[in-house]
């Protein structure tokens, strides 16, 4: 610079040669820059004999790549926006999604998983994402060999298993594989469908077919052979009015009668679990039903040794049918006496008030209920009894006769341990 | 610089050939800012007809970080590379 005066003092000044030397500095400054941006921009470096000098300044690169940047950060910006948008939307649709949707990298560690999942299988399980889905979904410490995930991940193929208890529940799950950019697969979406109350549905629809059926093929047969066994039985009696039979042939009549009265027997449950009748509510005490029924038993137990004690507490009187109530206290009764048959026992019935409720309770010390045939105790003609000592039917028509009462009938028994059925009644109508 | 600049209700047409890379970006991204409103709310387009082949990968690069979307066709002895905002039936 070339020195100028300026409140009185002296400044030194540049020659042209300075002045020269300094804009070239200047627009070696400006070009290196240029290139810089430019090669942030992806391009080339600008050439001299592209541009030359005084071009460049003229053409004001820096100020172009600066404005080109204000749109670069304002498209960032909007995609930002876009994109969190839409994953707040994605969240939304993964939250509240009514099935569990869990997404499984390739340690089967969970990656993530929306709130159905946790609510379903995850439940009171702290910090889910990062620990293996077998431990937090199944409870177990490996995959079990039938790990739909496992498959999709090694097969690249979504799996699908209709029906799969875990924790208690009745899941459908479906695995599809999760790819990246180049196809490869890097872990797997697994979603839980709960179909516990389809599957109780479904299984109450069979069985509820099935006892249709069977009622309508008992109610066949019942109706055929009362008659025959009624002619039996009269005949048989009349044999018996007689005075010329001898004494071995009356004896033998005896046993048709008591044979014949047996088959009546049969007939009549078959009757009744064919025709069962709609409850008639009233009115009643429990404890009544309890007594009539243990009256009705007496001669079942009568010449062997099976002690049979009350504990009826003062329970409220509820909405009943008493007739069904006293056979259902009858059948359970007689099932418990029948399996203590020559090796003797104790039952017990008790009868207390639980919260407005009435919960009835018969506990035998007998041989107890065998794990495998406790869930079919309760299905029609279902017996361990040998041949002509049961039909099967008895705690089916309780079962019945108790979902009429809005009731649930209950047992637990282990055996050799002998068993406890119980059932609650509550006061009121049912809607059933 | 002889650049020809030709601008109707659609179209921004700008003829930069015998212009080589970068001065062909720096050119064009001038032209894309100066019409930026042009572009994006009046939906133009910018028409850039190059001879330069690298300015066919340079300008898409750059139009594009911009949010536009590009297009390239290669006619007679040039290439045509369109800039203007995404609809129906243009590809990036």
């Amino acid at each position: 610079m070339k020195a100028g005066r300026h409140n009185n003092r002296t400044y030194p000044t540049a020659g042209t040669e300075n002045v020269e030397g300094k804009n070239t500095v200047l627009l070696r400054y400006i070009r290196d820059k240029v290139n810089q941006l430019l090669q942030i921009m992806g391009t080339k470096p600008l050439r001299e004999e592209e541009l030359n000098d005084e071009s460049l300044i003229a053409i004001d690169p820096i100020g172009i790549i600066a404005e080109s940047f204000e749109q670069v950060l304002e498209h960032l910006k909007e995609s930002n926006r876009q994109l969190q948008l839409a994953r707040d939307y994605l969240q939304a649709v993964f939250d509240t999604a009514g099935v569990g949707i869990s997404i499984i990298d390739r340690d089967m560690r969970i990656i993530k998983c929306n709130e159905k999942q946790k609510e379903l299988l995850a439940n009171g399980i702290a910090l889910i994402e990062g620990k293996h889905c077998y431990e937090v979904y199944c409870g177990m410490d490996s995959p079990s060999l039938m790990c739909p995930a496992i498959e999709t991940l090694e097969t690249g193929r979504a799996v699908m298993l209709k029906e799969v208890t875990k924790k208690g529940r009745v899941f459908q799950i479906a695995t599809s594989p999760l790819k990246d950019k180049s196809g490869d697969i890097i872990g797997v979406v697994e979603v839980n469908m709960d179909i516990t109350e389809k599957k109780r549905a479904e299984d109450a629809m069979c069985q509820s077919e099935k006892l249709a059926a069977v009622g309508q093929l008992a109610a066949g047969i019942a109706h055929e052979l009362n008659n025959p066994l009624g002619n039996i039985l009269g005949y048989a009696k009349l044999l018996l009015m007689d005075e010329n039979p001898s004494e071995p042939q009356r004896e033998r009549v005896k046993v048709i009668v008591e044979q014949a009265k047996k088959g009546s027997g049969i007939i009549k449950s078959l009757l009744e679990f064919s025709h069962q009748k709609m409850p008639v509510f009233e009115k009643i005490s429990i404890n009544t039903c309890i007594e009539q029924a243990l009256q009705s038993l007496h001669g079942e137990t009568e010449g062997i040794n099976i002690e049979i004690s009350t504990r009826l507490g003062d329970v409220p009187h509820i909405m009943a049918d008493p007739k069904q109530m006293e056979q259902v206290v009858y059948n359970i009764l007689l099932n418990a006496v029948q399996s203590m048959e020559g090796r003797g026992g104790t039952v017990e019935v008790s009868s207390e008030s639980a919260n407005g409720s009435v919960e009835v309770t018969i506990k035998d010390d007998g041989p107890g209920i065998h794990r495998e045939h406790l869930c079919r105790i309760f299905e029609p003609f279902f017996t361990t009894k040998p041949v002509g000592k049961g039909t099967g039917l008895g705690l089916s028509i309780c079962s019945e006769i108790l979902k009429k009462h809005g009731s649930n009938i209950r047992v637990e028994s282990e055996k050799g341990k002998g068993a406890k059925f119980y059932f609650r009644l509550k006061d009121g109508i049912p809607d059933v | 610089m002889t650049d020809k600049i030709e601008i109707n209700l659609d179209t921004i047409n700008l003829d930069i050939r015998g212009q080589i890379c970068p001065a062909c970006l720096l050119i064009s991204l001038k032209e894309i800012n100066k019409h930026k409103e042009t572009l994006r709310c009046r939906g133009a387009n910018l028409v850039v007809k190059t001879d330069h082949r690298d300015a066919t990968r340079t300008i898409p690069d750059a139009a594009t970080a911009m949010g536009y979307t590009v297009s390239v066709e290669k006619k007679k002895g040039y290439y045509e590379i369109t800039v203007g905002l995404e609809h129906e039936g243009r590809q990036a």
